[in-house]
């Protein structure tokens, strides 16, 4: 069974902001919540790089091993997903994830929490697939149709690859050797850890 | 009429106190196991999904 991850190259992320208008648009998002960021780091300083952000799907999700409700779980290919009907919006999970992946909507006055949304990698959430309550709580389940997550498909540089660990990998180091230069996996040892 | 009144508290008092009782049946909850409902896509076949993903990914996440 394929293991599902995300890669960022940052050799060709142009922070264009497209993954992140890709999610919001296919999903939903509602004000406020964004399941996609691109980081830059040293702005406007030549050699900047920029990353796009989101759940990574951690091997060993810390979101998941925080849940005081235990609302998250982890699909047959890698997949983190949480079901909104449990979730109580405590935050823990947001102080857990070293992405800062969790989202929360505010619903109410005073800046009461809803419940934690994030990125799904497109492949919605504890619901009939593809049905209308499945899209308004989880956005859109591509996975089902047999798709992959927008953000990776709408990437213009193809920076962004999401798909199979191993094909990803095999992409990635051609790249690498085809450029030059040492590998920057970034963010792969924090959610996969070195075994993968 | 103290005869009433009596019967009337000891009903009243039957009453109130049926309500505290300890209940045998116990919920049990086991810690960092998932409580949700269970995904639809857990159940769809995993080989034929894979095999789609992977079709996909070629047409779509290949180099240019």
């Amino acid at each position: 069974m394929a293991r599902m991850k995300f890669l960022c190259d940052a050799e060709r992320c142009i922070e264009c902001n497209s993954c992140v208008t890709a999610c919001k648009n296919e999903h939903e998002v509602p004000w406020g919540v964004n399941r996609r960021r691109v980081v830059t780091l040293n702005d406007g300083v030549p050699g900047e790089k920029s990353i796009s952000v989101a759940c990574m799907h951690c091997t060993d999700a810390p979101c998941a091993a925080v849940c005081p409700v235990d609302c998250f779980y982890t699909t047959d290919d890698g997949i983190v997903l949480h079901d909104k009907d449990l979730c109580i919006g405590c935050g823990y999970c947001f102080y857990a994830c070293p992405f800062g992946a969790p989202q929360y909507p505010q619903q109410a006055a005073f800046g009461v929490r809803g419940k934690m949304d994030k990125c799904t990698f497109c492949a919605g959430g504890p619901l009939q697939d593809n049905s209308n309550v499945e899209y308004e709580k989880y956005g859109r389940n591509r996975i089902a149709e047999g798709k992959l997550p927008l953000c990776a498909e709408m990437c213009s540089t193809k920076a962004l690859l999401a798909g199979d660990g191993d094909m990803i990998a095999d992409i990635y180091r051609q790249r690498v050797l085809k450029r030059g230069g040492r590998p920057q996996t970034w963010g792969w040892e924090s959610a996969y850890g070195t075994t993968g | 009429m103290t005869r009433l009144l009596s019967l009337f508290t000891g009903v009243s008092l039957a009453f109130i106190v049926s309500g505290c009782y300890e209940s045998p049946s116990v919920t049990s909850y086991e810690p960092g196991v998932y409580k949700g409902a269970k995904d639809p896509l857990m159940q769809a076949n995993k080989d034929q999904r894979a095999e789609t993903m992977k079709k996909r990914f070629e047409m779509v996440q290949t180099d240019r």
